[in-house]
């Protein structure tokens, strides 16, 4: 085993632990009674859910179509399950499909 | 978030309960906050729910991870040292990136305060997560289930609480589990596989690898509320611009950062 491959994967795992436990730990829940908190961490999930959506669609936002169309497809997919069965797994997976198939559809 | 359902249940639950208590003369004892969750009925035990609700989690996951098991053998590492690193950081972006690191002879502090960084968004998970669990719930195994707090997992909690569930840390264990064991064995069978397991197959690959934007998109529909849309607006668009400016991983954490503090604007 590479000693500094073990070195930074423990310092990297142990930053992430603290980042994930630490706050959930310290009762940060008293804190959001203050109003401005309360709004910022109610906030705070759906800017992420939103940026890390954008984040893994925006490379493939392209004039190419055999990358755009799967894209598209899978997305209105995923919307159009959303409207019909309120279900994130169905509409997930419905979504992946789309994508999987016009993928396979254009060769 | 659209807390509104449980919000104005709850609310109606405690008026009847006054107007009870105003009829009969009972003492009033503290509705719970959120007394619609807790009314709610489990047909299922918690830890199974979560496992169930990570399935879209795990099947996106081991994709990655198999990408990330070739990527590291590719690089020259061994399974062992890219198992060891899935088990330890546990963090998609900051695995590939410390591939890279490690594989260029970047010194060791170097390497490990740049995984580190890419990280910091997880500090405002927990307590996001707790704030819409409500006060006074257990966070006895917090410890443990908290490792397994992904970007991904945090997503389908925080859309799980929206839709009117009741937080459970047995819930929060199932989520974590099968998504880890996901990337651990991705990563396994990556390293072992090698890179042209999957090259027969690309429409498989491709709808693999759409599953992690479609569970972020269906789970921005399921909390999505009138209120949050200026925070879902500014947060994709400061992502688009800095992103393009930047670097992807800047896009992230700028985004979400800039989305919670527009969400501080009073409407």
């Amino acid at each position: 085993m590479n000693l500094d491959l073990l070195t930074v994967a423990l310092l990297a795992g142990a930053a992430n632990w603290a980042f994930r436990a630490l706050p959930i730990l310290a009762r940060t829940d008293r804190l959001a009674t203050v109003g401005w908190l309360e709004r910022f961490l109610s906030a705070t999930g759906p800017a992420a859910i939103a940026t890390l959506f954008v984040a893994a669609v925006l490379p493939s936002l392209s004039l190419d179509l055999p990358r755009l169309l799967p894209l598209a497809a899978g997305t209105l997919a995923v919307l159009a399950l959303w409207v019909l069965r309120r279900s994130v797994v169905l509409a997930t997976l419905g979504g992946a499909v789309a994508h999987g198939l016009t993928v396979w559809l254009l060769g | 978030m659209n807390l509104a359902p449980g919000r104005s249940s709850g609310a109606k639950c405690f008026t009847a309960r006054m107007q009870a208590a105003i009829r009969t003369g009972a003492a009033l004892t503290p509705a719970p906050r959120r007394a619609s969750r807790a009314r709610m009925t489990r047909t299922r035990p918690p830890l199974l729910d979560g496992l169930i609700a990570s399935l879209p989690i795990a099947m996106g996951y081991f994709p990655i991870a198999f990408s990330f098991g070739v990527a590291a053998t590719q690089a020259g590492f061994t399974g062992l040292e890219a198992f060891a690193l899935s088990l330890l950081i546990y963090a998609g972006a900051s695995q590939f990136l410390a591939l890279a690191l490690l594989s260029s002879g970047a010194p060791v502090l170097v390497s490990a305060f740049t995984l580190i960084a890419m990280n910091l968004r997880h500090v405002l998970y927990g307590p996001a997560l707790m704030r819409e669990a409500g006060a006074g719930q257990s966070k006895r195994h917090a410890w443990a289930w908290a490792w397994g707090l992904t970007d991904e997992v945090f997503g389908q909690a925080l859309g799980a609480l929206a839709r009117g569930q009741r937080f459970s840390e047995g819930y929060m264990f199932g989520l974590g589990l099968s998504a880890y064991a996901s990337w651990l064995s991705g990563t396994l069978v990556g390293a072992v596989a090698g890179g042209g397991a999957l090259e027969g197959w690309p429409a498989v690959s491709a709808g693999l690898g759409f599953m992690l934007p479609a569970l972020f998109l269906a789970l921005l529909l399921s909390i999505l509320s009138r209120r949050q849309l200026p925070v879902v607006a500014v947060a994709g668009a400061v992502t688009v611009a800095v992103t393009l400016a930047i670097s992807a991983t800047s896009g992230i954490l700028l985004g979400m950062l800039a989305g919670a503090v527009a969400g501080l604007v009073r409407r």
